[in-house]
């Protein structure tokens, strides 16, 4: 696998960001884009645009072609049972709010618990606070241990006779900790209780197989696995998505609205009211080949290298803390320096053209937890060399250095 | 404009320590602020004596070298100004973070005016300049006597 070529797929890395060459370490946050999917939405729009699933013209049953191909290609890529399985979103948010929604308005009862980690990104936490409020349900909170994991263990202990449903990151876009979601799943349900999984950061960078993690729900976010903004996909059991009501009505999910009574589409146009993101879904598609065409164990390798060596690299550079040492760890490197502020450090290394973030990435609970306001994230792609890392560590050399450190 | 102009030594000094970071005590003023973006808070403390003149101005928070170095000398510079001082003040130092090229104001001497001027690199990071702005915002709130808190414009 050669990464510069991989690199080159991607026309922003041939710009000037402020006069410095580009050093992106932000995936987790949003992916960079191939040219292939660039190409894709101006084709879409420049020679074969029309709206999907309603008119009978020559341009519209093409597009409806096309944006169902990547139904299917999503399908193949998780290794879904059906293709009904898979419903496009606004985004993973949308996906999350989606089914605590229709559960909550159908399967969800006052006093029922929802399981959810300390770990969790906002949008696997707001939601269902909203069912907190609106249904009198509980939520409790799996703790993290030393190491910024969730345990099977300590998912175990939380489960009481009242837990209903278990929803949980598959791969934490702060301490970087693989949950062992397989082992979860079982555990629920042997326990009969539903599983919702956060794909979010699992969905781009770990090999996705729906059945044999066999989850009830799973959210992705397209924009971070090389694809369009605007564009998310829930996975759910068909008999899942069966059962629960719509989530949003109008145009596309009914079958017969007449003046006393509507029924509701077949799957999955059921939840895909109004037009939905089309090109966005269309081009799509490109991001699941180029994935496919490098191979997700090869991506897997790549990430598992760069954390390796960027974990060694920070752990050398004293004043700097990393967030979490898990044994199963993603492509995230989230940390402090003693005496400068996160925002401090990413302003500092924006000026260097290392782009991170800083702040508390949507994960409040946690670092309340951590007992810390914020802390800088640096998150690598498919597209990040060891090289990328050695900037990181200089940059933050040179912020250390401006704060006298 | 560059980096070391933005995190210039006084910027640094007043960052790591920070003036009138404390809570007044017998304050008849406060507000709070936050930036929900970020995280980071602040509690703005005023003590206004009897000619309405601010005795005393104290703050509590966490937050960047430049939200923290914003509100020390604020907190410094306020004291022995009246409200419509203050708001005059304020009013200067929000126009020159986003715009103006100096600050106009009489009730600012030369030296609080060259301590105010280093933060004005911040106009170069649009995504900072709130940092530099919460607590002044925060301070006015607290004049105003509103309960809410202070949310960050962007």
């Amino acid at each position: 696998m050669n990464i510069d070529q991989i690199k080159k797929e991607f026309p922003i890395f041939d710009e000037k960001i402020q006069n410095n060459d580009l050093v992106y370490l932000d995936s987790a946050n949003s992916s960079q884009k191939p040219k292939i999917v660039v190409d894709r939405i101006n084709e879409f729009y420049t020679k074969q645009f029309s709206n999907v699933g309603r008119s009978v013209h020559y341009l519209a049953v093409a597009a409806t072609n096309l944006y169902e191909n990547t139904r299917t290609s999503v399908q193949k890529y998780i290794n879904a049972k059906d293709k009904n399985e898979i419903v496009f979103t606004k985004g993973a948010t949308e996906a999350l709010n989606l089914v605590a929604n229709t559960l909550g308005q159908s399967y969800l009862q006052e006093g029922d618990e929802v399981l959810i980690t300390e770990l969790e990104h906002h949008s696997n936490y707001v939601p269902w606070h909203f069912l907190r409020k609106s249904k009198n349900i509980k939520i409790n909170f799996a703790e993290i241990n030393e190491e910024g994991e969730i345990t099977l263990e300590e998912i175990e202990k939380k489960i009481t006779p009242k837990t209903k449903l278990i929803s949980i990151t598959h791969l934490s876009n702060v301490t970087g900790a693989i949950l062992p979601v397989k082992e979860i799943t079982q555990l629920a349900h042997s326990k009969g209780i539903i599983v919702v999984v956060d794909g979010c950061q699992g969905a781009p960078h770990l090999k996705l197989d729906m059945q044999e993690l066999d989850c009830d729900f799973y959210a992705i976010s397209c924009h971070k696995m090389y694809g369009p903004t605007g564009l998310g996909v829930l996975y759910g059991k068909k008999k899942w998505l069966e059962e629960l009501p719509p989530y949003q009505g109008g145009g596309g999910m009914i079958n017969e609205v007449k003046k006393d009574r509507i029924s509701y589409g077949e799957l999955p146009n059921k939840y895909e009211a109004g037009t939905m993101a089309t090109a966005q879904v269309i081009a799509f598609d490109q991001s699941i080949k180029f994935l496919e065409s490098i191979g997700i164990e090869n991506i897997m390798k790549h990430e598992a290298d760069l954390v390796e060596y960027g974990q060694e690299l920070l752990q050398k550079n004293n004043s700097v803390k990393l967030i979490g040492n898990p044994k199963n760890k993603g492509g995230v490197l989230s940390f402090t320096i003693e005496g400068v502020h996160p925002h401090d450090i990413a302003t500092i290394l924006d000026e260097d053209g290392v782009a991170i973030r800083a702040g508390h990435h949507c994960c409040q609970i946690l670092h309340d937890k951590l007992n810390i306001p914020a802390s800088a994230r640096a998150s690598v792609g498919i597209y990040n060399t060891k090289e990328d890392l050695d900037h990181l560590n200089q940059s933050i050399n040179n912020c250390k250095k401006i704060f006298n450190l | 404009m560059n980096l070391k102009e933005l995190y210039q030594e006084i910027i640094l000094e007043h960052g790591k320590n920070p003036r009138n970071l404390r809570k007044t005590e017998g304050f008849n003023k406060d507000a709070k602020g936050n930036n929900p973006l970020c995280g980071d808070n602040v509690h703005v403390y005023l003590k206004l004596n009897g000619q309405k003149i601010v005795e005393d101005a104290s703050f509590e928070g966490s937050g960047c070298a430049i939200s923290m170095a914003s509100a020390s000398i604020m907190t410094d510079l306020i004291k022995g100004k009246n409200e419509h001082e203050a708001k005059e003040i304020v009013e200067d130092f929000l126009g020159m973070i986003k715009e103006n090229p100096e600050l106009k104001s009489e009730y600012l001497s030369e030296d609080e005016k060259t301590k105010l001027m280093c933060l004005s690199g911040v106009k170069q990071y649009p995504m900072r300049v709130k940092c530099a702005t919460l607590s002044w915002h925060t301070m006015v709130s607290a004049f105003d006597e509103k309960t809410e808190e202070v949310k960050t414009e962007n």
